[in-house]
């Protein structure tokens, strides 16, 4: 184009509009090869890319577009695109150019000039463009066709219902048979945009073309293949062998050299794979998926973080992929925290009794490093592990209290919130260590630690010896401290004054705690509490000992799991933004359309019942959820609700496939029993009996509440919040 | 399934270029560039920015998402506001740098501006104002949109433009095979293959790896004329764990029985990438390190500590070279004074907090060592608990993966081959 390549940073410089007038103007005499005014225009779209507004310079650019050169035609074009929707007024000038372009000998200008039309969306070129772009969608030309398929998706964006009339959509189906397969690919592409409108046509396909688009997967670019594998989420298979054949054509894509390929071979796989039958099929998927996930991990950090969360989600629903591939998680020091924070929700995931010990060193490992958050998380994991893995609890308390011993203060207290889970999880097993974390209470500063600390001492004051020495001490500053603090000190007093009614600082205390809260505090929880604890102790302290000291229901690690239906339906969306933010992406994208699995009698009989149905146009409101401390009692009585809250009733164990808490659908009948069609062993969790209809609700409740509007990596799924 | 577009930023967070974001206002590019600027601003370490930036819109649009990629001092950003693959984004912006590369060799904020026009005919072609990725095989994009330096020699030789140089030719996308150009023609006949493999471990304090992975890279650069068909045969194939391919490879074939069978795009291009698992060596299916690292001491005082390091090579034929050891001294450290035996060097870099001992070459089974302090402001310093340690080795491979056997069809000559072996290795040792 220029001949002085690696000149062209001159042209950076602000022009003003006159001068390029004139210029323009001037270059038109003694222009031999049009060099002249390539060389204005070149410093014009110079301008543009740097924001300055060129547009005044319309009808002189629009000149150049008779001259045969394609590179000036190239930039006049951007020149259009640029300016042609603020300049409708005069875009009339430009229509003459336009017809004679579609109809020129170099395929590369005829498809340049429907492609500039259909960026222009205003109604008279739009009139130009159905009729040139009807003789497009039919070129010999390859090149012309494929570019004509996108354009009718941009006429459909300005205009949907000239686009119907015009039979445009009847046209990008019959390009799906073409016989160039980027072309098909195009039409595929263009289809899905317009399937994706709320207000489009719905895009579905049937077992013929969806195996008339396979076979053109071969020949098509890698993001040809995206979008053809892609599409394939609209097929919905009617017999297992369907999907099973389908899946084998498919599998080969996964050794594919381009990341996002790879993803969305595995996101047809997992899709294919509710409408299958064949259990050995199935484990063989399952085993090829593994490998290429683990490859996308050799990629930078960003492809890395992207798989990370996908494998997260797909390990929730099929366990046996990498399996045994825990160490591939393993965290490397220079990993961004990103990249480490995903990297130790997997590790957890896939911790079971065969590698905790290996887990639990790098865990170890990894509290001992320099990052408060990470270092945290990682004493998170422990205590979590302990509670997943019974086996493993024995090595975790002992790790967590070496690591109380370090001192450092963001270590002790995450150790002691998880370690007060863990005593909830094995009663009267661990409470020998008690003496140990009292030693440390000056340690604990913030509230959530500090909270702990004080159930810790409240609910096994029996065994602690100078356990109303220490309330004395946690109390000193009670008006001062966080609710959660005040409500847990509350509580514990009273705790306290039943187990050890004769002590008088305990009656004092009680007595004290109590006036404080009913009279000196603001915090209507507080004090509404304290009234019922005060009236509760005055008339039958027995009664009270028996509500403050109720049998706890045990803590599990299932409630951090998600839920069945809401997990088959994020990983239809596996590989884009829902899955990284673990949120149906209608809930935050404006004019996405959910997807849900599709009914069919090859449906398997367990996913049919978990199926959460769309909810079109239901955005869930902007409302702001406000993290204010409530009472912990009558606190929303969700189905998964991270644990305990003594209000809950207890939950069932969870056993696989326990088909007892399993809604009977009428669809079930004809196939084998409740049990999952899939008959999956790995399937270790029993659906929430209230399968509910927003998927939402599940998610918040599987991710630890976060805000509804505003999605954002859930870095913290560990916590157990619990009273 | 289409992203927003794309745009480059310089080293200070400013745009460089940007594709025309069409569908969208002006503000948009905007929004995104300032909020990956504000995030980047606020993290205390740049790297560590969610890759997926989520970017709350204005009051008339919707949310949305910033893909963003640091390639050197630049930074690649590519907006999505449906709900689009991120990898599709980054898989794009990937390709785009390969083709920016391609194109210019080095890719600099300078080299950017000076060939601006290259690079938005390259926009213009890859990526359509919808943001579907169009054309993007190096291959066929070289028959539209000219490289400057095949530009000025062009031009310089013949003393013509536009449309009557050879490379606007009028029949662009005329070969039936995407990936490669029409009509190649060479008067030596050759293909070049090197086997790059990186080690990639964490070892514990023991002595043990932890994890320790290779990943293997078959780099090719193809100068063969016509459309030449290949039949590669590679002996020690069955180690490769997962293999991927280069969109030319009959994946059916390899599927069959391990043979990479395809016709190679022209140029440089990277033929395949592997995961290198032994199948018997060891129970755990771990690639040994090819060295040990003796902590000796590492002791941390108050504002300081001592250490001394003893580096010993595993390997008994090849050196280790360019081996550059690295701890981050923690926050506060101030400065160290080493001894280091051998001609290796050290240095303390006061920006990072990194101690670094460089070994140009360590012999086969020979120990470097190195021993010294450090001081810090801080009380007690809390230094990274691991090492890291880069090393290459030459005409080494890790799987000693060779090639058996080519075969060409389709064309009558016979091609020269040539296979280089590389590894590299980048370990994490505790201590």
């Amino acid at each position: 184009m220029s001949g002085q390549g690696g000149q062209d940073a001159k042209f950076f410089q602000r022009g003003k509009i006159q001068e390029f007038r004139a210029e323009l103007h001037a270059a038109e005499s003694k222009d031999k090869k049009f060099q002249k005014r390539k060389i204005v225009l070149k410093k014009i779209v110079a301008n543009i890319t740097m924001g300055n507004d060129m547009s005044a310079l319309f009808t002189d650019v629009v000149n150049c577009l008779a001259i045969p050169s394609l590179e000036i035609k190239k930039m006049v074009y951007l020149f259009l695109v640029s300016y042609g929707r603020a300049k409708a007024d005069q875009i009339h000038l430009v229509i003459p150019s336009f017809l004679q372009d579609c109809s020129d000998r170099n395929p590369l200008i005829r498809a340049l000039a429907i492609r500039t039309m259909s960026y222009i969306p205003i109604p008279v070129v739009l009139e130009s463009l159905t009729d040139q772009l009807r003789h497009c969608l039919k070129d010999r030309d390859p090149y012309v066709r494929k570019t004509a398929a996108i354009c009718v998706a941009k006429l459909y964006t300005a205009d949907p219902r000239k686009a119907e009339r015009g039979g445009f959509v009847e046209m990008l189906r019959d390009l799906m048979l073409d016989t160039n397969a980027t072309v098909v690919s195009n039409a595929v592409a263009a289809l899905s945009e317009i399937g994706d409108r709320q207000d489009g046509v719905i895009f579905k396909l049937n077992l013929t073309v969806a195996n008339k688009l396979l076979a053109a997967l071969p020949e098509s670019s890698e993001w040809g293949q995206i979008y053809i594998l892609d599409s394939l989420l609209r097929y919905v298979p009617e017999k297992h062998e369907d999907a099973e054949l389908m899946a084998e054509r498919v599998i080969v894509q996964l050794q594919h050299a381009n990341s996002a390929v790879v993803l969305t071979t595995i996101k047809i796989l997992l899709y294919l794979m509710n409408y299958m039958e064949n259990r050995r099929l199935i484990d063989y998927i399952c085993k090829k998926m593994g490998p290429p996930l683990v490859t996308l991990l050799s990629s930078g950090p960003e492809v890395q973080y992207v798989a990370l969360r996908n494998i997260l989600l797909i390990i929730q629903r099929r366990p046996s992929v990498l399996k045994n591939d825990v160490k591939v998680f393993f965290c490397k020091y220079n990993d961004p925290i990103y990249v480490k924070l995903a990297k130790l929700e997997i590790m957890y995931r896939l911790a079971r009794e065969e590698n905790a010990r290996e887990v639990l060193a790098e865990l170890q490992e990894y509290a001992s490093e320099v990052d408060v958050d990470f270092v945290r998380k990682a004493v998170r994991s422990i205590g979590r592990l302990a509670i997943k893995v019974q086996p493993a609890a024995d090595s975790c308390i002992q790790a967590l209290l070496n690591l109380v011993e370090t001192k450092v203060s963001y270590v002790v207290q995450e150790a002691v919130i998880v370690i007060k889970d863990i005593f909830r999880r094995y009663p009267g097993k661990y409470e020998g260590i008690i003496p140990t974390l009292c030693e440390h209470l000056d340690v604990l500063d913030e509230p959530e630690s500090k909270a702990a600390m004080i159930w810790i001492v409240g609910q096994f004051a029996n065994r602690i010896d100078n356990a109303d020495d220490l309330m004395d001490d946690l109390t000193y500053n009670f008006l001062d401290e966080p609710t959660e603090v005040q409500l847990a000190l509350l509580t514990a007093a009273v705790k306290l004054f039943i187990f050890k009614a004769q002590s008088d600082t305990s009656k004092a205390l009680v007595h004290k705690v109590l006036k404080w809260a009913t009279e000196e505090v603001d915090n209507p929880d507080l004090r509404d509490r304290g009234f019922i604890y005060w009236r509760l102790l005055a008339i039958n302290p027995a009664v009270a000992g028996e509500v403050v000291l109720a049998e706890k229901p045990a803590i599990t690690t299932d409630a951090d799991r998600m839920d069945r239906g809401a997990l088959d339906q994020l990983l239809l969306h596996t590989g884009t933004l829902g899955s990284i933010y673990h949120k149906n992406p209608e809930t935050f994208i404006r004019n996405a359309t959910g997807k849900a699995l599709a009914d069919s009698p090859a449906l398997n009989a367990f996913s049919r019942q978990v199926i959460v149905p769309i909810t079109r146009n239901n955005l869930p409101p902007s409302a702001i959820n406000i993290p204010g401390p409530g009472p912990p009692g009558p606190r929303k009585p969700e189905p998964a609700a991270p644990i305990d809250t003594a209000a809950l009733p207890p939950r069932p164990p969870p056993t696989s496939g326990s088909s007892s808490v399993l809604i009977d659908t009428s669809g079930t009948s004809e196939h084998e029993t409740t049990e999952d069609g899939d008959g999956e062993a790995e399937d270790e969790f029993a659906p929430t009996p209230t399968a509910s209809a927003d998927p939402y609700e599940n998610l918040d409740n599987a991710f630890g509440g976060y805000l509804a509007d505003e999605p954002r990596p859930q870095m913290n799924d560990l916590l157990f919040r619990a009273f | 399934m289409a992203i927003d577009g794309l745009i480059i930023l310089d080293a200070t967070g400013r745009p460089i270029i940007q594709s025309g974001f069409r569908s969208s206002t002006a503000a948009y590019p905007l929004l995104h560039i300032d909020a990956l600027n504000h995030a980047i601003a606020k993290s205390p370490r740049p790297d560590d920015v969610d890759p997926v930036l989520y970017v709350s819109g204005a009051s008339t649009e919707g949310s949305s998402a910033c893909c963003h990629v640091k390639y050197g001092e630049l930074r690649f950003l590519s907006p999505v506001s449906g709900d689009v693959d991120p990898l599709y984004a980054f898989a794009f912006l990937q390709t785009f740098v390969d083709i920016l590369h391609e194109y210019f060799g080095s890719i600099s904020a300078d080299t950017l501006k000076d060939n601006f026009d290259v690079v938005y005919q390259l926009l213009e072609e890859t990526l359509d104002a919808g943001g579907h990725p169009l054309t993007t095989s190096p291959n066929a994009l070289r028959d539209i949109v000219l490289p400057p330096s095949l530009l000025t020699k062009v031009l310089s030789v013949a003393g013509v433009s536009g449309l009557a140089s050879p490379s606007a030719n009028s029949h662009p996308f005329a070969s039936p095979i995407p990936w490669r150009k029409a009509g190649v023609r060479y008067n030596n006949n050759e293909i070049y293959f090197d086997v790059v493999e990186a080690l990639e471990a964490i070892v514990n304090k023991n002595g043990t790896p932890a994890v320790s992975t290779v990943w293997g890279r078959v780099d090719c650069n193809c100068k063969l004329s016509g459309t030449p068909d290949l039949l590669l045969t590679l002996s020690n194939s069955h180690n490769l764990n997962d293999a991927s391919f280069h969109p030319c490879v009959r994946l059916q074939r390899w599927g069959r029985d391990r043979t990479l069978s395809f016709v190679p795009p022209d140029g440089h291009f990277k033929l395949m990438e592997y995961r290198y698992a032994p199948a018997s060596t060891t129970s755990q299916h771990q690639v040994s390190v090819p060295f040990a690292l003796r902590v000796a001491t590492m002791n941390i005082d108050e504002n300081g500590g001592t250490f001394d390091l003893a580096l010993t090579s595993r390997l008994t034929t090849r050196p280790l070279e360019n081996v550059y050891i690295d701890l981050f001294l923690g926050e506060g450290a101030s400065g160290a004074s080493c001894v280091v035996s051998h001609n290796a060097s050290w240095n303390f870099d006061p920006k990072s907090l990194n101690l670094h001992w460089g070994i140009k070459s360590l012999p086969p089974s020979s120990t470097f060592s190195l021993r010294g302090s450090f001081t810090s402001s801080m009380k007690t310093p809390r230094p990274a608990r691991a090492f890291r340690i880069r090393f290459e080795i030459i005409q080494h491979s890790f799987s000693a993966l060779k090639i058996e056997q080519l075969k060409l069809t389709g064309e009558m000559y016979k091609p020269y081959k040539g296979m280089r072996g590389k590894s590299t290795g980048d370990v994490e040792w505790r201590w």
